[in-house]
């Protein structure tokens, strides 16, 4: 067996890409996990030209997360990051309709052309990010 | 609820950034090799300047002397967090923040 994930050094991981990144939210989707970084599923099916039904099909072990899309405008408002009032305009504060999320993963930067980086504080960086 | 791993980097919040080249530094010819080809870069707001330069002399395939990270021509700070770059000279400004990188010639010390 390889090493338990805890085991691991933590790393800085860092996504390159040669086009504008989606946005991502740190959200908590649940209360049984703290704030993960998300993405909105219909920005990842827009930049990939996959529809919602291939993706789900074609990425069954993708978990994709819903959330109130009033809650998630709660969540997003309250980042420092998000203090540009037009990045959030789209999004209605009221709204009872759900919104599809999907956690930044390799695998998932991978599918969007993105590359993925590690560094700790030796000089090296590592070999690549966790699978 | 697993609190044991809810200090992971990769669970912060993350901060998206466009890295530039500075437009005066290198010679002419050689500007290719030492331009990001990906130059649109996303991390954990608790990185800081001396990662992101580690990064770039990977990518780079330069030494770490020659990259230098600057924002409004200042050089940056090595402990420098993203966060503290962000809000004390991007707040209220869209994402992604842009910084710049000189790199010296290698054999400029």
């Amino acid at each position: 067996p390889g090493p338990d994930e805890d085991e691991q050094k933590e790393v800085f991981e860092f996504e390159f890409s040669d086009r504008p990144l989606l946005p991502c939210y740190n959200i908590q989707v649940s209360l049984s996990q703290g704030p993960r970084n998300w993405l909105l599923l219909s920005d990842v099916l827009k930049r990939i030209k996959m529809s919602a039904r291939a993706f789900r099909a074609t990425f069954t072990h993708i978990e994709v997360a819903t959330i109130a899309e009033a809650e998630f405008y709660k969540q997003a408002s309250l980042s420092q990051l998000f203090s540009c009032p037009e990045e959030l305009e789209g999004f209605m504060p009221d709204s009872k309709e759900l919104l599809d999320l999907v956690e930044i993963s390799s695998e998932l930067v991978a599918l969007l052309g993105s590359s993925l980086e590690c560094v700790d504080d030796c000089w090296d960086p590592l070999a690549k990010a966790r699978s | 609820f697993d609190y044991s791993k809810a200090h992971f980097y990769r669970y912060d919040e993350q901060v998206s950034l466009c890295l530039e080249r500075q437009s005066s530094s290198y010679p002419a010819k050689d500007k290719n090799k030492v331009t990001l080809q990906q130059k649109f870069v996303r991390c954990s707001v608790r990185a800081e300047v001396r990662h992101l330069r580690k990064v770039l002399c990977r990518r780079l395939n330069v030494e770490k002397h020659q990259v230098q990270m600057l924002l409004n021509n200042e050089s940056l700070p090595d402990h420098m967090t993203m966060k503290r770059l962000w809000l004390s000279h991007w707040f209220g400004k869209a994402q992604p923040l842009v910084l710049h990188y000189s790199i010296k010639d290698r054999r400029t010390r």
